[in-house]
């Protein structure tokens, strides 16, 4: 597999109330389009990528409606949905289009509208993720997951302050990066004294709402201005529910979609310098770390409070230098397409305070619900 | 969206739960609730394995504090769920309870 990503472009991430998501969708495309010089009429494919349209705003039907908007009509347009996965599904999805042949250049669109809804029903919607059982015993995607913190602390002596420490690593890392939603940096007594969602998540373990777009461009063509290629393409499922999995401290998902990845890139967990991984809270990214066998399990915990994951450490992977779902936001459809985003950044060197040394090989990890989805992509240079 | 057929047809699969025993897995206390729960938060919310070796997700009812507790015994009831709707139907459902 070797698909270009010709061009990246991205929204500020935050709470943009007076951004619409037409708006949004048209800053993200226009800057893609812009940046991979490829023109608009040569884009043969469009793949929209977003959850919460449908249930929050009443309108579906989101291919159209952005073609329209893109000034793409005419274009074979589509909406991809996989929760807090849907963008990464669209790019594996557009990545498929392309290898089937039949398109040779096309547009992925990530874009989610959050903050025009009040929180409670933000809070029902993203429960679509997840079973109907766990909708009728009031579960929250906090709780579902303070759930698995609860079983890895319980299996492995995981520690509050260990979670807390992957959120002040991804703050820290936002910080350095303009376009996320916190700029500034949290300390671990902070987060431990934010307020409790579901024990033992606090409010500051968790990603916030988010408005935001991010879009790609990605080609069968080799691209003068972009060396950047997706090398593997990876989707594995899983029980919608938490009853239905076999254990609670790890995601399976996760590791079938990450085996597979690495099996078709030709390449092991060494050879990758830096990774974005889904932290919509933070035991979701000690679970990314282990489940992707990038540290054993049970001692990535104390691994992340000793910093190794954290920008500057050369001799350790280096876990969401975007500042992640948590520092620089979790905008739903948009999240797995920013995951893109970053990765060709830093493998084309142009990050800045936040450039990853040596990038050479990055890996994007995006889980819809509570693990019931999961897609990697490796990039490479 | 509470639809009174869907709450019609699935009385008939959760009332084959009740009065099961088990022990819970994994638990958390639901603070910031979905809408339709506002008035029961805050509230625990488990992971229980049922003998026979189901899985459900419940809330715990009728507990004292050191009832939240990994492989606490509980028992499956039947409860009202959500808050009633403009239909006027009162959804009910499987929660547990400690014993």
């Amino acid at each position: 597999m070797n698909i270009t990503v010709a061009g990246i472009g991205m929204t500020k991430f935050g709470e943009l109330w007076d951004a619409s998501p037409r708006w949004l969708a048209g800053q993200a495309v226009t800057a893609a389009i812009r940046d991979s010089g490829v023109e608009k009429k040569s884009i043969q494919g469009l793949f929209v990528a977003n959850m919460l349209s449908g249930m929050l705003g009443m309108q579906g039907h989101l291919g159209a409606l952005f073609a329209e908007e893109l000034g793409l009509s005419g274009v074979p347009a589509y909406t991809v949905e996989g929760a807090c996965a849907s963008g990464g599904l669209a790019v594996h999805a557009g990545v498929m289009s392309i290898l089937s042949g039949q398109y040779d250049t096309v547009c992925v669109l990530g874009v989610e509208k959050m903050t025009d809804h009040k929180p409670e029903l933000v809070s029902s919607a993203l429960m679509g993720a997840g079973s109907n059982e766990e909708r009728l015993a009031g579960a929250t995607f906090p709780g579902l997951y303070a759930i698995l913190a609860r079983s890895h602390m319980e299996k492995y002596g995981t520690t509050e302050k260990q979670l807390a420490s992957v959120a002040v690593k991804n703050h820290f890392h936002a910080s350095l990066n303009a376009l996320a939603q916190f700029t500034h940096p949290i300390t671990v007594e902070q987060v431990l004294r934010s307020s409790c969602v579901a024990d033992p998540l606090k409010l500051l373990d968790c990603s916030p709402v988010t408005d935001g777009a991010a879009a790609v461009i990605l080609t069968k063509h080799q691209s003068k201005k972009s060396g950047v290629h997706i090398v593997a393409s990876a989707v594995a499922t899983d029980t919608l529910g938490l009853a239905g999995r076999k254990s609670l401290t790890e995601l399976v998902a996760t590791k079938q979609a990450a085996l597979k990845a690495f099996t078709q890139a030709g390449v092991e967990q060494k050879d990758i310098q830096f990774a974005e991984v889904h932290d919509c809270f933070t035991i979701a990214e000690i679970l990314a770390i282990e489940d992707m066998g990038f540290g054993r399990k049970g001692e990535v915990g104390t691994n992340m409070e000793k910093g190794i994951y954290t920008l500057g450490t050369a001799e350790h992977i280096v876990i969401n230098s975007s500042g992640g779902l948590k520092g620089c936001g979790h905008p739903i459809g948009a999240t797995g397409v920013k995951q893109i985003v970053e990765v060709t950044s830093q493998l084309r060197g142009v990050c800045g305070k936040r450039q990853v040394k040596q990038a050479r090989v990055g890996l994007t990890h995006n889980v819809g619900g509570s693990g019931a989805t999961a897609v990697v992509h490796i990039l490479k240079t | 969206m509470i639809s009174p057929v869907k709450i019609w047809r699935n009385q008939k699969h959760f009332t084959k739960l009740i009065g099961k025993t088990g022990r819970i897995v994994s638990w958390t206390m639901i603070r910031v609730p979905p809408d339709g729960f506002s008035e029961q938060a805050p509230y625990p919310l488990a992971v229980v394995r049922l003998d026979g070796g189901i899985h459900i997700t419940a809330q715990v009812v009728d507990w004292e504090n050191d009832q939240c507790v990994t492989n606490q015994k509980v028992v499956t009831v039947i409860r009202r769920t959500i808050d009633t709707t403009a239909d006027g139907v009162i959804p009910y459902g499987v929660k547990v309870k400690p014993v």
